[in-house]
């Protein structure tokens, strides 16, 4: 049994954020009895410091929305409403509650765990239109009774063979492609350009701490930060790669954006990075109408790792303005699914992102067809970063981040990857799955809310068509 | 027994406010005239004899913009026109998609009175969720009723496997969900106890144990051997005339039991026989079962030890939930019991409660047809439960396959719980009802909460039998099935 992955999650709170979901104000009519004080379990409600003979303003970053003091308060002087603020940030797809979920695993690395029932929507775009499916009465192929600490997270990054070819004598003649291990199912892409380096380097470090990977320009890769490069993935351009050699020859991975040349080139430039070592090679592939075609024609063309990427709430990259879209969730099953016809979908990895917001993002992709997911915006928010979608995007990283700790605002993002692969391990628990790389295009253990819907509902409701056409 | 011999009784709220939907502004113009107290039927303006003002208006008792067509409409009446009537900002912090700030208000007015609301501007049937119930819409025929109401029965069998165990009809064809000693208080559950009894209905333990207090109401309690087996022992399971397998419940499917150590105080962990503190998670699955053959020794033992009880299984909703209802037919069950993905909990993984599996509206449709063609539909019993909020969530259940529903969150809900979802830690419910702090669990008796819980039965079941009767039913057992009474408002014209 190899060694168990553990993340170590260490409370940490960032004391930068004053944002609230619900905002209690305290009327004119407020006689300071203190009813509300004796009543709230949070303690929302204090006397005032300075004259305890007057309330303080409720605190209500504390509030859970009890309606006590509201119900309570002999003169019903208290009132309620849902923050403005807090309502503004997000948009459609980064809702506001997003926020509020990561703000909480950034700071205690736990899962969520939260009373009553689920409250939202029933079904939405992407990735809310789908379930992951659970296992009732568990085979005895499953993990069983030894539980989660046997359920493995990790995946292989590189080329696969489809088969293996032995000699007359049965002695191996294939020459098997080397892959990289990550413990977990999600790497950091490529940082904001305006961060600040005790940002930047936390990021690196928490990459390291997780064993995972960094996507960083080479232009970024100060010799401090090149200290990690066991955990980067080295961003460069055809051009660049001569000039970077050494960086190369010490990378276990090396990135290149997509360009229509780069088709053609592949060959050439994976020869001149496997002269310079060992590095695998990621084709980066902006998502557009087209992608499935492209990420084909790379992988038949020699291909190990192909990275689509979405923008960032997971939408395709419009060819001309005001064409429609496809979103994350069916533009990873597009990719697979064409690979699948084309039978060479075992032999290459595929990287999704755009639009992982969430922990349940992670698994529904690789069920979808993903080998693994990366990260960006998720790393921010558990720094208290907002983001704005309308009217146009912006992140706003909140005042005097620069001056925390690189320790704190590292363990800020490992906490939110602890969270996140602690709920990697329920929904695989559930599910009854063992491997993180069984997930990868399991739609037999994912339930699509169009199927099931038209299943059910249509098959009894479509208007059926009228007799004797 | 006869719902009509019920006794309904008025239980305000035991809170000095609601929560207002309406928002009544005195202005500054205002000249104390009492005009407004004098107008106002609900108590909205108030004039104390020998006060000079006028109290502030009490928001929540106002019946809205559907007042306007009253001669008493407040706004028009002032003289000085100093009143104005706006939507209160504080609603919106009620409620969410699934059980809307109506609903929640709806659920307590009834619970109150015992009779669904009078006022017109409560959306109480349907939630806001877009999908699911929430699309689908009863189907009434033209015509007047011509069924006299006091003909139409909503009693089922829970037992059509004719093997000589007891022969159990309840009155409604609902049942309280399994809410453990320690995931709620005891007031809360003696009152779904004695709510039962006065229903004959049933109502459920959960799996924390079997607390002495329920004694009385033993022929109305199923308590449930659940993967932790927290306080199962013979004698429980021979006091009781149900026994409910929990293989999984549908806010965490494929996950055990969440009981957070806070709320496990020294009396819950008497109970379980556990450690007073230690947050207690339930295995999953049970690890005595890996096939349906392990399933049917795990019946056989129950109905060894109690040759009487009835065997209810409890399920959530995978892909497969079909199999797994015939299978737990073919092992002897009474009742399959499939608890959708959406449906209630004391404390569950938020990553849970949303994304696995199905809701239950599907799984009623896949489970019932799947049971028809098995031929195995009519020797047992359907029960559907996760997301059943209201009257007309029942009706639709049933009519897409069910026999009957059972409720949870309604109940709490009854009891004045606003779904704010703090159940979990901490000292629990902030409004006494699943908390089991020796403060706030006695923040209401059983009286009060008891009689809660029966008016909001007798509410839905007056709904029921107008529906009935709509449909020109004399039992509620002619619903089952009837999807050609329901349309979707996606698929039908």
């Amino acid at each position: 049994m190899p060694k168990k992955y553990h993340i170590h999650p260490k409370l940490m709170p960032l004391n930068l954020n004053s944002l609230f979901k619900f905002k209690i104000e305290r009327g004119e009519n407020c006689i300071n009895c203190g009813k509300c004080t004796k009543v709230c379990i949070y303690e929302a409600h204090k006397r005032g410091k300075d004259d305890p003979r007057k309330m303080a303003d409720p605190n209500t970053m504390v509030c859970r929305n009890c309606f006590r003091c509201i119900q309570e308060c002999p003169r019903g002087a208290l009132e309620k409403s849902l923050d403005k603020d807090f309502l503004n940030i997000g948009g459609s797809y980064w809702k506001s509650d997003i926020f509020i979920t990561l703000w909480k695993q950034a700071e205690d690395g736990k899962v969520p765990v939260t009373g009553a029932g689920y409250r939202g929507p029933f079904t939405g775009d992407g990735f809310d239109s789908m379930w992951t499916d659970m296992s009732e009465i568990v085979r005895p192929t499953r993990d069983g009774i030894h539980g989660r600490e046997y359920i493995s997270t990790s995946v292989e990054l590189g080329r696969k063979l489809n088969h293996l070819t032995f000699g007359d004598k049965g002695q191996l003649l294939s020459q098997i492609h080397p892959t990289v291990d990550v413990p977990i199912p999600i790497i950091f892409d490529i940082p904001l350009d305006n961060l600040s380096p005790n940002v930047k380097m936390a990021q690196v470090k928490a990459a390291a701490e997780l064993n995972t990977f960094i996507v960083l320009p080479v232009k970024e890769i100060t010799p401090k930060i090149g200290k990690y490069i066991n955990n980067i993935i080295v961003l460069l351009t055809p051009e660049e790669i001569d000039k970077h050699q050494g960086l190369i020859k010490n990378a276990r991975i090396v990135a290149l954006e997509y360009t229509g040349k780069l088709e053609k080139q592949l060959p050439a430039l994976k020869d001149k990075i496997k002269k310079a070592g060992n590095a695998l090679t990621i084709i980066r592939v902006p998502v557009t109408k087209s992608v499935e075609g492209i990420v084909s024609r790379l992988a038949q063309g020699g291909a190990e790792i192909i990275h689509i990427v979405a923008d960032y709430h997971g939408r395709e990259i419009p060819e001309s303005a005001g064409e429609s879209y496809r979103i994350i969730k069916d533009i990873i099953r597009a990719v697979h699914l064409k690979l699948v016809d084309d039978r060479i979908r075992d032999e290459v990895t595929i990287i999704a992102s755009g639009g992982i917001a969430m922990a349940e993002h992670v698994p529904k992709a690789m069920l979808c067809g993903a080998d693994l997911t990366a990260i960006d915006l998720p790393l921010l928010i558990a720094l208290g970063a907002r983001i704005y979608e309308e009217p146009e995007k912006i992140i706003v990283l909140p005042d005097g981040l620069e001056k925390i700790t690189v320790k704190t605002v590292k363990q800020r993002m490992i906490n939110l990857m602890s969270a996140w692969h602690s709920q990697l391990l329920e929904v695989m628990g559930a599910m009854g799955i063992r491997e993180a790389r069984r997930l990868r295009g399991e739609t037999g253990r994912a339930i699509f809310f169009e199927e099931i819907d038209n299943e059910t509902f249509g098959k009894l409701f479509k208007k059926r068509e009228t007799k004797n056409v | 027994m006869k719902p009509s011999t019920v006794k309904i009784k008025k239980m305000p709220s035991r809170f000095k406010h609601q929560v207002p939907k309406y928002k009544v502004v005195r202005s500054s113009a205002c000249i104390s005239c009492g005009t407004c107290a004098e107008a106002c039927p609900h108590g909205v303006h108030e004039r104390t004899e020998g006060h000079n003002k006028v109290k502030p208006p009490i928001d929540y008792k106002c019946i809205g913009f559907e007042c306007q067509n009253n001669d008493f409409y407040c706004v028009a009446k002032c003289p000085r026109k100093a009143l104005s009537l706006t939507v209160n900002p504080m609603y919106e912090t009620l409620g969410d998609y699934r059980w809307t700030a109506d609903m929640i208000t709806a659920t307590w007015i009834m619970a109150e009175t015992g009779y669904p609301p009078e006022r017109k501007d409560l959306e109480y049937n349907t939630g806001n969720s877009g999908g699911g119930f929430d699309k689908l819409r009863l189907k009434f025929p033209a015509g007047r009723p011509k069924i006299d109401k006091f003909e139409i029965s909503t009693e089922i069998p829970l037992n059509r496997r004719n093997d000589g165990r007891a022969e159990i009809v309840i009155s409604t064809p609902v049942y309280g969900g399994g809410m453990s000693f320690g995931s709620v208080s005891l007031p809360t559950m003696v009152s779904k106890a004695r709510n039962a009894t006065i229903w004959n209905t049933f109502t459920c333990t959960g799996e924390g144990g079997y607390p002495e207090v329920l004694e009385p109401y033993d022929n109305h309690v199923i308590t449930q051997v659940a993967t932790g087996l927290f306080g199962v022992r013979e004698e429980t399971i021979q006091r009781v005339k149900i026994v409910e397998f929990k293989y999984a419940q549908g806010a965490k499917p494929g996950l055990g039991g969440h009981l957070l150590g806070e709320k496990n105080t020294a009396s819950v962990a008497r109970m379980r026989e556990a450690v007073k503190g230690t947050s207690l998670f339930s295995p999953f699955p049970f690890h005595s079962v890996y096939s349906i053959e392990d399933h049917k020794k795990h019946i056989d033992w129950i109905k060894e030890i109690n040759p009487h009880a009835l065997v209810s299984v409890k399920v959530s909703t995978p892909n497969d939930v079909d199999m797994v209802a015939v299978g737990s037919y073919y092992a002897g069950a009474h009742i399959i019991h499939i608890d959708g993905g959406y449906g209630g909990t004391g404390a569950a993984p938020d990553i849970a409660k949303k994304n696995i599996a199905m809701p239950i509206e599907y799984a009623i449709t896949k489970v019932h047809n799947f049971l028809k063609d098995e031929g195995a539909r009519d020797a047992i019993t359907l029960i559907a439960s996760g997301g059943i909020r209201s009257a007309h969530d029942l009706v639709k259940a049933i009519c897409l396959g069910a026999d009957g529903a059972v409720i949870g969150t309604a109940e709490m809900v009854s009891l004045e719980c606003v779904r704010c979802g703090n159940c979990e830690s901490g000292r629990g419910c902030a409004r006494g009802i699943a908390s089991t702090d020796s403060e706030l669990a006695d923040l209401f008796n059983e009286e009060w909460a008891t009689q809660r819980l029966t008016n909001m039965y007798h509410a839905w079941n007056i709904q029921l039998v107008e529906i009935l009767q709509k449909f020109g039913m004399k039992s509620v057992r002619e619903l089952v099935g009837r999807t050609d009474l329901l349309e979707h408002i996606d698929y039908s014209e």
